[in-house]
């Protein structure tokens, strides 16, 4: 049991060491785990200041609140710290999906050929015309969506079409290789081919797919909630930008900080998940790996 | 010239005559436009579906609305909804929808809720001119600029201008492009005030009339500017990244290093050689980026308050005005499945190992 | 050294003529090139001396790594940027005049490619931009030497793929996806020539072409080499190209000429064991089986080169000498040098035991 888990130790020890040969990769990475942290754990430590008080609306940061506070004089602090849950949550769910959808449907495309993928190309480029964010206000007047694992699903299932055609073009010219001919010769079956051989060359594929559709995800539920087209209670960032909006924060010099600590989050979020691949690209990919 | 000793080969490549129509249907050209009149015909009939079939679809939720406001019997709410709707609700849905696409045809896409008597193809006529000048100059901007850095990025590739060139694109990229839009008027107009912000709200400052005078032109895109700023700040950062890493594959291509051995101008090689090959791959993403631009529209408009298409799509969902919502969605589907259209064919211009045969 | 212009821009003539020329247009001087690598210095060619008479046709032989394709490269300075030129010059000669290649500034450089000395790559394939016509590439060619007159280059270009038998007329206007590779081959050798050249380089011309291909390129080669009397370099490491047409043959081994001289020395009075080696590597087409026989070892190591001549770890004559010393060349016959210390050796054993080459 201990070497069980000595070995899982050691084996996540090597991962975190290829990762920093990315120098900006890992700091992306770090600031990814940093912001779960926050988002996630944070809400136990700093709970979320509901109090108005009046007399201390926009202040700027102080030593009491550190990032100020907002129109009704609560922390913004606080309000950042609980904030990122539901956008990460909604987020991971959209892209788990679109993901899962792009990888299966792509690699089958990309692999199968003929009919199927000429079905699954068409299909795509279709779903890929519709522009994302008009169909997603059409879709938010007709339905209601505030349950964040339903809006999750519905994003994922309109972020997977550009995602879809990186990984069948990935798939295709895999399956060109001299190793998948190697396999095809020693007759290793289908089924193995495509999970042991081709799938492990793509998982970089699938690693970026994943992270891009997250920061699409990101995207589009807070453009939804920018514009007040998902009622969404609580306080998460989108939430916090969408009563700037609507209380014409933007226009008033105090009010900076209200508007400008969950853009800050929002782009620092995207930015390290971007950012991140890069390291995760050496740890799936070891030929991008070149110095010691 | 003495005569040749050695036989010489048969032309192997002689193309075996196929016949004209065949031809015809193989070419790019006509695959293309099938596949863009198909996909327009899934819109539509999707839309349709959209519009009818849901649960709270919007007539059904229209005709609630009128019983409980105005305290109509159904009949009258539903006969109500039919004129405005342009749609015969007694009918079956499958005549419905016929209905339907013979009053597309004749651009007939309904009346206005909001605004009886304003039909929405007039509404539509009213406003998207203003996107899709707004939407067009800064793709076209956002695309020459990208590539041209993109191309200066991977000649000085290593260098301190392509660190920091590849840092700012990094950061725009990951900034949603209504969150630019908030902060340039945060410090371009309320903080620093370079532009005034109440000034450029609208397409056109009033008093201006609309014609080919420069200062209609002069007016627009003083109004403009701010929406097409957002727009090429968002975008061009992907297009830099992309044109620096397809010309640096381009440069190691082999007919580079012949170009140079020839001793050809580097000005030529640049343009001709580099330049054209580098930037092939860059079509594929114009139609994405058309698409997002055109959707992303929707919001910046709203921030801008620049009265376009997009705009009216946000107002009008709002408003819950669904003739107009369900015409503006279509049209900016359809506008979008026609600039994709015409991308490639563009690009079947510039790369000549497309012309014939079938595509991919 | 004149730093202006050397290289007149004559009007081209219409007619394929090439005027024979004099004297020694080619000679490097002791050229060695390094490419610099993080795992150190690849010592790619090391004081190599060679001189290239008008007219004359010289086969470059070796296996990869040898050098060859590095050399033939530094003479129109077309290495990648981690190559450096460590010593040597290069001297370029016409009418009277001359100037060291590697001196020349960009501009010269770049009127001194193509116009007086071009190069036909290994593989045509992709040589050419895919997304313009042949006869745009011919035309830049020339226009950026300065040559307007696009009536005149057009019919010179049809000539010259006439020349090396394509369908004139039709193969200008195409694109290049529209040949196939012997066609694209036989447009470079025509591109080649556009501009009328001294001297040509090429490298492997006929490697990546089918047999019946390399065949006609081989006799449109020699038909150059023998009515033109253009002054040619071949890099190869087939035998064979070399027997067909070249009159002087350089065989390299580790960056290093170990064996220059007339296509007859080589092929019936070799003197170095490398040459050797080679040469009795190719088997009988006619006859008898045979017991293959190949060189032993592999080549060496670039960057951490073995002491004394390199070729000793896979020679059958080495002794301690050759672990210790490495051997320069000396002359072995009339215009035939070798660079060994055992070469009387090997002429010895080559009296006992001739080659078995058929005319």
């Amino acid at each position: 049991m201990g070497s069980v888990f000595l070995g899982a130790v050691h084996s996540i020890g090597t991962t975190l060491r290829i990762m920093s040969y990315n120098k900006v990769g890992f700091a992306g990475f770090i600031a990814v785990m940093l912001i779960l942290l926050m988002a996630f754990v944070g809400p136990f430590i700093v709970p979320l200041d509901t109090q108005t008080k009046v007399d201390q609306i926009y202040q700027p940061p102080s030593a009491e609140h550190w990032l100020g506070t907002d129109h009704q004089g609560r922390d913004i602090f606080s309000q950042i710290v609980n904030g990122g849950k539901d956008v990460i949550i909604v987020a991971v769910v959209a892209g788990a999906l679109s993901t899962l959808i792009a990888v299966t449907f792509g690699t089958l495309a990309g692999f199968a050929g003929g009919q199927v993928d000429s079905l699954i190309i068409s299909i795509t480029d279709i779903v890929l015309t519709i522009p994302q964010l008009p169909l997603l206000l059409v879709l938010a007047a007709l339905v209601k969506l505030n349950n964040i694992f339903y809006l999750g699903l519905i994003l994922g299932a309109l972020g997977w079409p550009s995602l879809l055609r990186a990984v069948r073009s990935q798939a295709l010219s895999l399956k060109q290789r001299d190793f998948v001919e190697a396999a095809r010769a020693l007759d290793l079956g289908t089924m193995h081919i495509i999970f042991r051989e081709i799938v492990p060359n793509m998982m970089t594929y699938i690693i970026i797919s994943f992270a891009l559709a997250m920061t699409g995800a990101i995207y589009a539920q807070v453009a939804l909630v920018l514009f007040g087209l998902v009622p969404f209670s609580g306080s998460n960032w989108g939430v916090m930008l969408s009563l700037a909006w609507v209380r014409g924060a933007i226009y008033f010099k105090d009010s900076i900080w209200y508007i400008m600590m969950p853009v800050a989050a929002i782009v620092i979020l995207q930015l390290s998940i971007v950012t991140m691949t890069r390291s995760l690209e050496l740890v799936f990919n070891p030929r991008l790996r070149s110095g010691e | 010239m003495a005569t040749l000793t050695a036989p010489s080969l048969p032309d192997l490549h002689e193309k075996p005559t196929e016949s004209q129509l065949h031809r015809v249907l193989h070419s790019y050209f006509f695959q293309k436009s099938v596949k863009a009149l198909f996909t327009a015909w899934v819109v539509i009939t999707l839309t349709f579906f959209l519009i009818r079939l849901l649960p709270s679809n919007p007539v059904e939720l229209f005709i609630q609305d009128l019983m409980v406001q105005y305290g109509m019997p159904y009949h009258e709410a539903r006969d109500q909804a039919a004129a405005l709707f342009s749609i015969d609700l007694s009918q079956p849905l499958p005549l419905q929808y016929l209905d339907y696409m013979i009053g597309l045809l004749h651009g007939d896409l309904g009346t206005s809720i909001l605004s009886p008597g304003t039909p929405v193809s007039g509404v539509i006529k009213r406003f998207l001119p203003w996107t899709i000048f707004s939407v067009g100059i800064a793709l076209m901007l956002s695309f020459t600029f990208g590539i041209m850095l993109g191309l200066f990025m991977a000649y000085h590739r290593e260098g301190l201008m392509d660190h920091i060139l590849t840092v700012l694109a990094s950061i725009l990229s990951s900034i949603p492009n209504y969150i630019l839009g908030i902060l340039l008027i945060i410090f371009l107009g309320v903080r620093w005030g370079i532009i005034s912000v109440a000034a450029t709200r609208g397409t056109l400052s009033p008093g201006v009339e609309p014609g080919f005078t420069i200062e209609f032109f002069k007016d627009a895109l003083y109004h403009a500017a701010l929406p097409i700023l957002t727009y090429v700040l968002t975008t061009i950062g992907s297009w830099m990244l992309t044109m620096k890493s397809s010309t640096i594959s381009v440069l190691e291509e082999d007919y580079v290093t012949v170009a140079k051995a020839k001793g050809l101008k580097e000005s030529r090689i640049t343009s001709t050689y580099v330049g054209r090959n580098a930037s092939l791959p860059m079509f594929t993403l114009l139609t994405i980026a058309i698409g997002f631009v055109v959707g992303g529209s929707v919001l910046i408009e709203t921030i801008f308050q620049y009265q376009g298409i997009g705009y009216i799509l946000l107002q009008s969902v709002n408003k819950r005005d669904y003739t107009v919502m369900q015409g503006v969605f279509l049209v900016i589907t359809l506008s979008v499945i026609v600039a994709n259209f015409f991308a490639d064919i563009l690009y079947s211009w510039l790369d000549p190992r497309i012309k014939l045969g079938k595509q991919e | 050294m004149p730093n202006n212009n050397v290289m007149s821009t004559e009007n081209q003539h219409v007619i394929l003529e090439h005027e024979a020329g004099s004297g020694t247009p080619l000679t490097l001087h002791n050229v060695s090139i390094v490419y610099k690598t993080r795992k150190g210095d690849v010592q790619a060619v090391r004081n190599v001396s060679l001189d290239l008479r008008a007219g004359e046709s010289i086969a470059l032989i070796g296996e990869s790594g040898s050098g060859k394709t590095t050399l033939g490269l530094s003479i129109v300075r077309l290495l990648v940027k981690s190559a450096e030129v460590t010593e040597g010059e290069i001297i370029y000669r016409r009418n009277g005049k001359e100037v060291n290649v590697l001196a020349l500034n960009k501009n010269e450089l770049r009127e001194f490619r193509w116009k007086e000395c071009s190069m036909v790559f290994q593989s045509a394939l992709n040589a050419f931009n895919p997304v313009i016509r042949i006869w745009d590439q011919m035309r830049d060619t020339a226009q950026s030497h300065g040559w307007k007159d696009k009536k005149a280059i057009r019919q010179r270009s049809l000539e010259l793929l006439r020349f090396v038998q394509l369908d004139a007329e039709r193969v200008i206007d195409s694109y290049p996806h529209e040949l196939s590779g012997g066609m694209r081959q036989r447009v470079l050798i025509a591109l080649s020539l556009l501009l009328d050249p001294q001297v040509l380089i090429l490298d492997e011309p006929t490697t990546a072409l089918d047999i019946l291909t390399q065949r006609t390129i081989i006799d449109l080669l020699r038909k150059l080499k023998e009515e033109q009397h253009f002054t040619m370099i071949f890099i190869s490491h087939d035998l064979a190209i070399a027997a067909e047409l070249a009159d002087r043959i350089a065989t390299m081994y580790a960056g290093r000429i170990v064996e220059l001289g007339s296509e007859d020395d080589i092929f019936y009075r070799p003197r170095h064991p490398y040459t050797l080696g080679l040469i009795r590597a190719v088997p009988k087409v006619v006859g008898d089986f045979q017991e293959l026989f190949s060189i032993p070892g592999s080549p060496p190591d670039l960057i951490n080169l073995p002491r004394g001549c390199k070729f000793h770890p896979r020679c059958p004559y080495a002794t301690d000498r050759c672990r210790e010393e490495e051997p320069d060349l000396v002359e072995v016959g009339p215009e035939h040098f070798a660079a060994c210390w055992h070469w009387k050796e090997v002429a010895k054993e080559l009296d006992t035991k001739p080659l078995h080459i058929t005319s």
